[in-house]
């Protein structure tokens, strides 16, 4: 196997307009691909885009026109884990932030904090997301 | 005893507050957007506000301030770079954006480019639908407007 990674994921929401699809998760998507295994960890604000969200639709009205390439987190999410990226997610934030760590988007680990520090070895770098 | 060089004294007394010019326009909201896009959802927050006040009819004026002034620049082009794992899926630049909300709304809503942050970030080809201003003029447009409302951070 090739260089791995963790890569850990705070801040979530970096400018839908601008950013669509190029996002933290398209990127952690690309390095995957190009690299051998990045793992994606989403702590703090970021478990949000693991927990299930039914009322959001990835477009936006502008002048008289419908754009409909903003991202959609949670879909990148779940396509990351179908496709064999490790997604994890802090149970801690989830609890913080009022979620329930048994319903989160399918395929997504929820990982004890410490838990989740103490992996850190096993990769060849942690990154910073 | 010499000069700074760094500009002129600040003056003992504030400055009395800008008033419009005879016959300026009046606009409903002034929107002045600072922050840096790609950080945070600031600038679609902003959109989805004037969007939703041009809806219902008002007048809207974004000021695009600090690294806001980037997002308007020719060199974007009209689409963004292909996304690898959707290469035939067109993706619209934001100078494509605004051109879209500000075609949507005829004299509804204007865009303008702060001047300084402009230059400041060497982002000073904007697309030709971008008014410049001085922030010389900050005090003059706050003052035509009903309301503003400032967002982002410097």
């Amino acid at each position: 196997m090739g260089f791995t990674a963790l890569a850990v994921l705070d801040r979530a929401y970096r400018g839908a307009v601008e950013g669509q699809y190029f996002d933290a998760l398209y990127g952690v998507q690309e390095f995957h691909a190009l690299l051998g295994r990045i793992d994606l960890a989403l702590r703090g604000l970021a478990v949000t885009l693991a927990a299930p969200e039914g009322g959001y639709r990835p477009a936006l009205d502008i002048g008289q026109s419908t754009f409909d390439t903003l991202p959609d987190y949670r879909g990148s999410v779940q396509r990351m884990a179908e496709e064999g990226i490790v997604v994890m997610a802090d149970e801690g934030d989830l609890v913080r932030l009022g979620f329930d760590p048994a319903k989160v988007v399918p395929g997504v680990q929820v990982v004890d904090t410490t838990e989740l520090a103490t992996r850190w070895p096993d990769y060849d770098g942690v990154w910073f997301l | 005893m010499g000069g700074t060089g760094l500009g002129a004294a600040v003056p003992a007394t504030a400055p009395a507050p800008a008033r419009p010019r005879r016959g300026t326009r009046h606009w409903d909201l002034l929107l002045i957007v600072t922050g840096a896009p790609y950080g945070s959802d600031m600038l679609t927050t902003a959109l989805r506000l004037a969007q939703a006040v041009l809806r219902r009819g008002g007048s809207v004026r974004i000021w695009a301030c600090g690294y806001t002034t980037m997002v308007t620049q020719t060199h974007l082009g009209e689409l963004k770079p292909p996304n690898l794992r959707h290469p035939d899926r067109p993706y619209p630049s934001m100078p494509t954006v605004v051109r879209q909300l500000l075609a949507g709304f005829p004299g509804q809503v204007g865009w303008i480019g702060c001047t300084a942050c402009s230059g400041e970030r060497g982002a000073t080809h904007h697309i030709e639908e971008v008014r410049l201003r001085s922030p010389a003029r900050f005090a003059q447009t706050i003052a035509a407007s009903t309301r503003t409302i400032f967002i982002g951070g410097a």
